[in-house]
């Protein structure tokens, strides 16, 4: 088996976790794969960085929201110095750049297995729409903003309460006119516009994790539950659940838009009714739970990206349960200093 | 029969619906009528099973049978007739 060597961001397991400690577990734990796996941090402290049992290695990438030309270099300086077969990144900021250059990167050598520019596009918060129609599921109401005037006209359309949702990141829910505004101009702040206003929709939350191989099938999929979610929102607690018009709305998706590479529905249920709430562009940070239910997903991704034999009809049970905890790992500080001084370790 | 022929249930009254995710705890008397109700039997054939293993009053077997019936229809777990 020859061993494959792949980068993954989003290693800040911390309590906002990204996605790639738990896909960085999945291909090691994957029987069919040999992989070296190198993490890609933003900060000194990711703790992805120090946990060596998964990543093999690590180093310090520049922010991705500039200039393109110095993110590229570092991710060829990574390549000579210790190979780099495939890229996973998971952090939606830096979606953009790795699908605006996947074919460079592939020149290079260096794979990925992502959606297009206009499947990304299809996909985003001004757009879910037209994306739940294609699903054949509904959707809450949803306004566009891009200044205080609109997002009053907005909040009177929609009437309260309502979600002020940043394009990638942050939702808060507002109860009054002012609450809106306080919260519209924390959200531009932070993440600059548009805004996003949404109806308030209630049910049970529930998600699906998928891959697509971006010809219109899926490469397995889990639903699952919330259980329980901290202060953040982010899932602490959660069980599989086999809602067949979530899952067959999520094998549409991916059919539909042809979507190559992972994703995240996060849906709200009553009963049979199904409402979109998001689609993320990549796998979520639960994404291990799939894997411990039997449905390896970056497995079948870098399967994929390889042109290996994909794991055919990947299946799970409903009734699995998914415990997050916390965990102190000591470590010697000759590892913080190598991060801090020389960005790689 | 909405839900009710996917429920998981275990011996010592846990309940598990795998379409929902949601999990309820019953008791001995809700087990067996879940467990009847899952094989098709009726409210009355039901009813019948609780007079002969808690020895009650035949109306009253049928009116706790049917009051469990409507519980479940409250949860969605069985669909109006």
């Amino acid at each position: 088996m020859t061993e494959l060597t792949i980068g993954i961001s989003g290693i800040n397991a911390i309590d906002n976790p990204g996605p790639g400690v738990g896909i960085a577990r999945s291909l090691k734990e994957d029987p069919d794969l040999s992989v070296k796996t190198i993490g890609f941090s933003y900060d000194a402290l990711e703790p992805g960085m120090y946990m060596d049992w998964l990543i093999d290695r690590a180093f310090i990438l520049p922010y991705p929201s500039g200039e393109s030309e110095g993110y590229l270099e570092r991710l060829h300086q990574i390549q000579t110095s210790c190979g780099l077969d495939m890229v996973i990144p998971n952090l939606d900021v830096e979606l953009p750049l790795y699908i605006k250059y996947q074919d460079t990167l592939a020149q290079q050598g260096i794979k990925t297995f992502l959606p297009s520019l206009e499947q990304f596009r299809l996909r985003g918060k001004d757009r879910l729409d037209a994306m739940a129609d294609l699903m054949g599921i509904g959707c809450p109401q949803t306004e566009i903003v891009g200044s205080s005037e609109e997002l009053t006209r907005a909040v009177d359309k929609i009437g309260l309460p309502v979600m002020i949702k940043g394009l990638y990141y942050k939702a808060n829910r507002a109860y009054t006119m002012q609450e809106a505004h306080a919260n519209y101009t924390e959200i531009v702040s932070e993440w600059g516009y548009p805004v996003i206003v949404q109806q308030v929709v209630t049910g049970e939350e529930m998600n699906v994790v998928g891959v697509g191989d971006g010809q219109g099938h899926s490469l397995g999929l889990v639903g699952i539950k919330k259980l329980s979610v901290t202060a953040l929102g982010k899932i602490w607690n959660g069980v599989t659940v086999k809602h067949s018009g979530m899952l067959n709305a999520a094998r549409k998706f991916v059919e539909q838009t042809e979507w190559r590479g992972g994703y995240e529905l996060e849906c709200l249920v009553d009963g049979d009714e199904i409402i979109l709430i998001e689609i993320n562009p990549r796998l979520p940070a639960w994404s291990y739970f799939a894997t411990g239910v039997g449905v390896n997903l970056p497995g079948q991704l870098v399967r994929k990206a390889f042109d290996l034999p994909v794991t055919a009809s990947l299946d799970y049970e409903a009734g699995k349960m998914f415990i997050r905890y916390t965990y102190e790992l000591v470590t010697d500080m000759a590892r913080f200093q190598n991060i801090s001084m020389r960005g790689e370790i | 029969m909405g839900h009710l022929q996917q429920l998981a249930l275990s011996d010592d009254g846990f309940v598990f619906d795998p379409t929902s995710g949601q999990s309820f705890t019953v008791s001995d008397t809700g087990l067996l009528i879940l467990k009847e109700l899952k094989q098709g039997r009726t409210t009355d054939q039901i009813a019948q099973s609780l007079v002969e293993l808690y020895e009650v009053d035949p109306d009253e077997a049928r009116q706790d049978t049917l009051d469990f019936v409507m519980h479940l229809k409250s949860h969605r777990l069985m669909k109006e007739a």
